[in-house]
């Protein structure tokens, strides 16, 4: 392997690739080794069109570009020397020259590359008195996103984005010199499934989503690590939260999950923590027929009692439960526990299906479903089948996939003696159930997550549910609690419960809630 | 064409002659005999070392040897390998190509097989700017001539060898002409140079190692091959043999093209080849290479044109377009008009080339209306400076250097639109 050396570190890189790509391998680019860039993205192709990069390796007369610049054992760089600093300073000031300066009202102020490199790389004056480049401030280059011609850059991220990654090619560079702009091409709106990353490439205020833009200035917001939930691969994000409240989820960088990208549908599904048809209250069936709202002990109280009802009639196997691909690990695991003191086997899990790709988005639209399976929770339909033919009288349900998985399991479910239903959003279930619990999203829990490809993730508490809610696991842990089962005395611990997981299923061995790191920690495969 | 260029040598010869640009007045006069005896009798390597002997430089205005050029190519390997003829004639000031073009295909022709045999290129695509209509056809005609003759095609001149030429039209963009611009644009993309690595003998058009040249680098190559390295060294200078053709241009007696030895002195060109001034005048200035080449003053015009002795000068050969200014001329318009130039052309992608040519620009047009300051003569040379070196392709040095020569040679007309508010010359055309 080559070693190189940058201002005096040395470092032993892999064969073949650019500095910046070994640097970035490393992860000691942007922090440790200081190479500003624009136009690279280390999953886009080399454009080598911004020449901030540049820097000065010895033996070579010309500072190079260290995007394109391959590694050579024995190479010597420097990122400080007066000469790189007078070249940055350079493009720096040459970027100014036709940008508008309208940080006042640009929603991309406080995580601007123009602003940041331009206050560390840049000079403090302007030599320019000369008109700028006067051009379109807002259009529409699509449903999701809004660009301002003015602030572009041209370091083309977008257009090499949208022909390399979605594969659609929307976008191109129109016109040329300093008449370049970026625009669609004629009938061909950026509409793709991926169309909202452009922004966050975008490393100035040019290329802003809809959904975001003015909705808050980004330094009040805390990024908080955690999973997006709208599909069973798990992208990993950051939340924006501020005010107890998700403003957005941006792409967390996972190479081994989603490299640097998410979906649009699935960075639209942080609306879902704040959405107003969450459920607040605890609700039981009352005497009338409708669901009556109830403090949380007391329909708790009315869950177990109505549960020890069906186990005395009919016996513990006359009670089933629908887990939910959306709920953790450690809910689940407490679900599995609930069952066996309870005394029963009858359990299954719906998965809403829907239309996949091949780049990020899964057909499974749970964020756990293979966690579920790996925790043992098989298809519903045998569930269903018992509770048709009567066997099944009392039913614990989490969430109401089974609606949308199972068409017809509705009026099924109409039909059966008890059911505890619990979930973070009304749905058509209510109609069926008979004691009604809030839980909480998984942007409120502390918890992991298995995507599709059995890696475990973690997520931790970004915001509090205004609202008194509990986790899937709580509310089974208090449940048993009150049925009188064994293991569920004391207070609830999801960290605690979580060491357990191995115990269940061998493939979480040495996987808990305190082991999983930020990108991680795949299922042990069996055998291994 | 009814008069010769004034000056001839082998190259243009017999251009006057209608029937040269047909096959059957060129084999007249012994043309495809040396690409048939390079084919016949030598293998590549003894071709492109004989043309490296010879000391040809490209002539599209980078002047590097075409033998080591050629060289560079992969020998062997299981990818086709192409050959580029370079007819994006774009410089201002440069009309040497198009009388090759039009007036002695074949000759290009022959010169592109004698290079196809020595690079083992299968294809040659022959890119010629769109405005060369005439040009154009005059060159399929000739291909048209050498397939039906068995000059080109499969197993040519009774060889095992093939090749093919294609004849490709530009759209028209200056930076088409720049090779990597070119080979872009050849693919059907927008003309955007390609950043290097990968080099075009590696990862050319379409991918495949590629080697482009210039019309009149070909050109010369069978004469090479005809008369042998000594001879061709035996004209221009020890580092820049050859005879070349020198478009002039401007404000002189006798503009036109004139096939000189390199190392001829700029001052006999101009004065005497091109008959000097206009009646009344005197020379003020004169670019040597194209209009991206630095400006020479009236005072340093005793210098012979080679690369080696212009460079002692701050200047280029580049592609030997003589642009002749006299003492009506303004420095500080002409600056303009090459401003304008290059940001029309700039091709957009790197920061410094987009953003300083049209800054550059903007800097002179004012400094020509007379709001310009002093500070904006020092604001001209550093964004210059930062344009230097440090982009794609060389279209940023060709846009700086121009500016940086006006500036060392002509301070003068600046200072005095700055000090005055007006400029001094009179107004001869619209900015």
């Amino acid at each position: 392997m080559p070693r190189i050396t940058v201002d005096g570190a040395e470092f032993e890189v892999a064969e073949g690739r650019t500095i910046l790509q070994a640097l970035d391998d490393l992860g000691v680019l942007m922090n440790g080794v200081e190479i500003p860039h624009y136009c690279w993205h280390p999953k886009l192709t080399i454009d080598g069109s911004c020449r901030l990069c540049q820097v000065e390796i010895e033996g070579m007369p010309k500072l190079q570009i260290a995007c394109n610049t391959q590694v050579q054992d024995g190479m010597k760089i420097h990122t400080q020397s007066d000469r790189v600093k007078t070249a940055r300073e350079g493009v720096m000031e040459l970027l100014l020259v036709n940008h508008p300066l309208d940080c006042p009202i640009c929603d991309q102020a406080g995580e601007c590359k123009l602003q940041d490199y331009a206050f560390e790389y840049g000079i403090a004056h302007a030599r320019t008195q000369e008109p700028r480049r006067a051009l379109k401030k807002r259009v529409d280059l699509g449903p999701t996103i809004v660009f301002d011609q003015e602030r572009c850059i041209l370091c083309r991220r977008c257009v090499r984005f949208c022909r390399e990654i979605p594969k659609t090619g929307e976008l191109g560079v129109f016109a040329r010199g300093d008449h370049s702009v970026i625009e669609t091409f004629p009938g061909t709106p950026l509409a793709n499934d991926y169309s909202m990353n452009v922004a966050d490439i975008c490393p100035v205020g040019a290329l802003t989503t809809r959904d975001f833009r003015f909705k808050i200035r980004v330094w009040f917001l805390e990024d908080v690590p955690g999973v997006c939930t709208g599909c069973s691969n798990g992208c990993n994000v950051y939340l924006g939260v501020a005010n107890n409240r998700v403003y957005r989820y941006l792409p967390r960088r996972n190479d081994a999950v989603n490299e640097t990208w998410i979906c649009d549908a699935g960075r639209l599904s942080y609306q879902e923590i704040g959405a107003s048809d969450r459920l607040t209250r605890a609700r039981v069936r009352g005497e009338g027929g409708a669901l009556e709202e109830q403090p949380l002990e007391a329909a708790l109280a009315a869950a177990a009692a109505r549960l020890s009802r069906v186990v005395r009639a009919k016996g513990a196997e006359a009670v089933g439960a629908l887990a939910s691909p959306h709920a953790t690990n450690e809910d689940l695991l407490v679900l599995r526990r609930f069952l066996a003191a309870l005394g029963t086997p009858h359990a299954g899990c719906a998965v809403v299906r829907g239309r996949g790709d091949s780049l990020l988005v899964k057909e499974e639209k749970a964020a756990n479903a293979a966690g579920a399976r790996a925790l043992g929770f098989g298809d519903a339909a045998p569930l269903l089948e018992r509770v048709r033919s009567g066997a099944i009288a009392g039913l614990v349900a989490l969430g109401s996939d089974v609606l949308a998985a199972h068409p017809g399991s509705l009026e099924l479910l109409r039909g059966l003696d008890t059911l505890i239903w619990l979930d973070t959003r009304h749905s058509e279930l209510e109609t069926a159930a008979h004691v009604s619990l809030p839980v909480r999203h998984a942007a409120e829990k502390d918890g992991t997550l298995t995507n599709h490809a059995g890696r475990v993730q973690r997520v931790a508490p970004a915001v509090e549910p205004p609202f008194e809610a509990l986790t899937e696991g709580e509310v089974l842990w208090r449940l048993g609690a009150a049925l009188g089962l064994d293991g569920f005395a004391g207070a609830f611990d999801a960290r605690a419960v979580s060491k357990g997981l191995a115990e269940v299923s061998p493939a979480f061995a040495g996987i808990d809630l305190d082991s999983v790191g930020p990108e991680g920690t795949p299922l042990r495969k069996a055998g291994a | 064409m009814q008069s010769a260029p004034w000056v001839t040598s082998y190259l243009t010869e017999h251009c006057a002659a209608d029937d040269f640009a047909t096959l059957a007045g060129y084999r007249r006069r012994g043309g495809y005999e040396a690409a048939r005896r390079a084919v016949a009798e030598m293998t590549p390597e003894q071709v492109t070392e004989l043309v490296k002997d010879a000391g040809l430089q490209g002539r599209g205005g980078a002047g590097f040897s075409t033998g080591l050029k050629w060289s560079f190519m992969p020998k062997g390997g299981d990818k086709p390998k192409y050959l580029v003829c370079n007819a994006d004639e774009s410089e201002p000031g440069s009309f040497k190509d198009r009388l090759l073009l039009e007036r002695a295909p074949h000759q290009m022709l022959e010169g592109i097989l004698i290079g196809a045999w020595a690079t083992g290129a299968e294809k040659t695509f022959i890119y010629v700017r769109g405005e060369y209509a005439q040009a154009g056809r005059c060159v399929q005609h000739a291909i048209d001539e050498a397939y039906a003759a068995g000059l080109l095609g499969a197993n040519l001149l009774g060889s095992k060898f093939s090749h093919d030429v294609v004849l490709m039209l530009g759209a028209g963009a200056y930076i088409a002409g720049e090779e990597t611009g070119l080979l872009e644009s050849l693919e059907g993309k927008k003309a955007q140079p390609r950043k290097k690595p990968p080099f075009p003998a590696q990862h050319g058009a379409f991918g495949m190692p590629t080697t482009v040249n210039n019309v009149e680098t070909f050109s010369h190559v069978p004469h090479i091959l005809r008369h042998g390295a000594a001879w061709f060294r035996g004209f221009g200078t020890e580092k820049s043999p050859g005879t070349t053709l020198f478009g002039v241009s401007g404000q002189v007696r006798r503009p036109g093209l004139y096939e000189l030895p390199l190392g001829t002195r700029l001052d006999e060109i101009v004065f005497q080849h091109a008959g000097g001034p206009l009646e009344g005048r005197r020379v003020k200035g004169v670019i040597p290479g194209g209009m991206s080449m630095p400006i020479l003053p009236a005072s340093q015009l005793d210098v012979p044109m080679a690369n080696e002795s212009l460079r002692e000068r701050k200047t280029m050969l580049g592609t030997g377009g003589v642009m002749v200014l006299d003492d009506t001329t303004c420095m500080v318009r002409t600056a303009c008009v090459i401003a304008y130039f290059f940001r029309d052309e700039s091709c957009g992608q790197c920061t410094q080339c987009r953003e300083g040519t049209g800054w550059i620009h903007k800097i002179v047009q004012r400094i020509e209306r007379g709001a310009g300051s002093p500070a904006d003569l020092d604001i001209l040379l550093d964004v210059a400076g930062k344009m230097e070196g440090q982009t794609i392709c060389a279209f940023a040095d060709a846009a700086a250097w121009p500016i940086q020569g006006l500036l060392r040679h002509f301070r003068a007309d600046f200072e005095e639109h700055v000090k005055h508010g007006k400029c001094p010359f009179p107004q001869s055309f619209e900015l």
